[in-house]
């Protein structure tokens, strides 16, 4: 029996390899059960189509000027994305734990595959919920594409990197998952996916604009239609957070992984 | 070689840190085939994954330029929600098998599943989770295999096919093993590391070694 060769690689490819490893495994694994892939389209849907005509008894077709089943579609999309991209990321750092018996393998690698599986995932999801609108006849409307964009993946880094950040920290107190739960719930409800910042009295902004993701689910209403105003977000407020908690989950996790996976 | 320089291994508990190896420092010599005897508890599982770099020392480097393959114990980095074929398929990549597909052939026959192969691994017994795992990491091509009580759970035919490939390869590869089994570890060694209170010990003669062992 002759053995297989193996090809000598860089550190790069030596990454490369383990992510896409890992994202295979997780696409196998993360669709298993009979609904499969369905799940991450109906899951949404309904909750979409339920709080749309919760909201359309309160005020009409239009919030805001903007069509109330688009209103809730991005609320309930980017807060969803946002907590289930979170917990995935979260929970990936323990749940490969047996994999880091590998010595490519790495935490972060597990992070970002499983970032990257969300991401795919709520792409098909959003595409999903676009084809419904159209043959519903629903409006649709797209002003500014780049700020979309931006919004999007500005919020999945944020919730990657806070994934990333607790993971670690999971992994030396466990307890911590708990928290994070606890902690993730509230954000429905204070992140403007059911009530925008437009419906709060100006006096208690203060109290809810400390929340980056509501300043990236009002700038992404935003970017579909002008009209419905951009005041008290900024989008240099939602990168700045971003940009300060990936530094901090990326230095917690340099200086502590060796020894967060050899306890 | 293998070089453990200074090593210290603690892990925490609600009693305190709980030392395994206090500046630790021992060469592990090359070309031999070695057998890691120590009573339970005493850090041999230990030893092998600060080798195989699964874990990482409290303080401390561990220094070698050999390729060690990961630590083949029951089920390291096999999903039991995927076939045996995706098993492979995932660890040939990770180790950077470049044919993947003559890879996976050669599990299929060595580790002799058959149509298991193609079956989830939740459906394995011990013995073809074991044959699975043995199969996943001779295929490779590493200068030092690191075996943790594997080769025991198969049956007798693949003990000897096991046996067999270990040879083939024993001019340019080696095995580092942990058994309980004193008729395993006679089969593919050579020779002995004896670990007792934190301490290596490393015996030229496997006879000797097990017998130090057994006085402990």
């Amino acid at each position: 029996m002759s053995t297989v060769t193996q090809h000598k690689r860089n550190r790069l490819e030596i990454w490369r390899d383990v992510i896409f490893a890992l994202f295979t495994r997780e696409i196998r694994t993360g669709f298993n059960d009979k609904f499969g892939l369905s799940w991450a389209i109906v899951n949404p849907v309904v909750f979409i189509v339920v709080l749309s005509f919760i909201r359309g008894i309160l005020n009409g077709p239009y919030t805001h000027t903007l069509p109330t089943f688009l209103f809730m579609s991005v609320g309930i999309l980017f807060i969803q994305s946002f907590l289930k991209t979170l917990q995935t990321c979260a929970t990936s750092v323990r749940r490969n734990k047996a994999l880091y018996a590998f010595r490519q393998v790495q935490p972060i690698s597990a992070v970002i595959a499983s970032a990257l599986f969300e991401i795919l995932a709520k792409i098909f999801t959003a595409s999903a919920i676009v084809a419904i609108m159209y043959f519903l006849g629903l409006e649709l409307q797209m002003d500014n594409g780049l700020l979309f964009i931006a919004s999007f993946f500005l919020l999945f880094l944020l919730a990657a990197a806070l994934g990333l950040l607790f993971g670690i920290i999971e992994l030396f107190v466990r307890e911590i998952g708990k928290v994070r739960e606890m902690a993730s719930r509230p954000l429905f409800f204070i992140s403007a996916s059911f009530f925008s910042l437009q419906d709060i009295p100006r006096e208690f902004w203060p109290y809810l604009n400390w929340n980056p993701i509501l300043h990236a689910i009002e700038l992404t209403r935003y970017s579909l239609m002008p009209s419905y105003g951009l005041e008290g977000v900024s989008l240099g407020y939602l990168a700045g957070s971003v940009l300060v908690t990936l530094f901090a989950a990326l230095a917690v996790y340099f200086i502590s992984w060796k020894q967060a996976i050899s306890r | 070689m293998i070089r453990l320089d200074k090593v210290t291994k603690f892990y925490p508990s609600n009693l305190g840190d709980q030392y395994i190896f206090r500046d630790l420092s021992f060469d592990i010599p090359g070309g031999h085939n070695i057998a890691i005897l120590g009573s339970n508890g005493s850090g041999k599982s230990t030893l092998f994954r600060l080798i195989a770099g699964s874990e990482y020392p409290s303080s401390g480097r561990i220094i070698t330029d050999l390729t060690l393959s990961w630590p083949v114990a029951l089920a390291t980095g096999i999903h039991p929600e995927m076939t045996g074929r995706e098993n492979a398929r995932f660890i040939g990549r990770v180790n950077g098998v470049t044919d993947l597909a003559a890879y996976e052939e050669r599990i299929k026959l060595f580790s002799g599943l058959g149509i298991h192969f193609d079956l989830f691994v939740r459906d394995y017994s011990s013995g073809m989770r074991s044959r699975l795992a043995f199969a996943c990491s001779i295929s490779i091509d590493f200068d030092v295999y690191l075996i943790d009580e594997v080769t025991s759970v198969g049956d007798a035919n693949f003990r000897k096919r096991a046996k067999d490939a270990l040879q083939r390869i024993s001019d340019h590869s080696n095995v580092i093993m942990v058994s309980h089994q004193m008729s395993e570890l006679r089969k593919f060694c050579d020779s002995a590391i004896v670990l007792d209170k934190g301490e290596l010990t490393f015996y030229n003669d496997l006879e000797e070694g097990i017998e130090r062992y057994q006085a402990l």
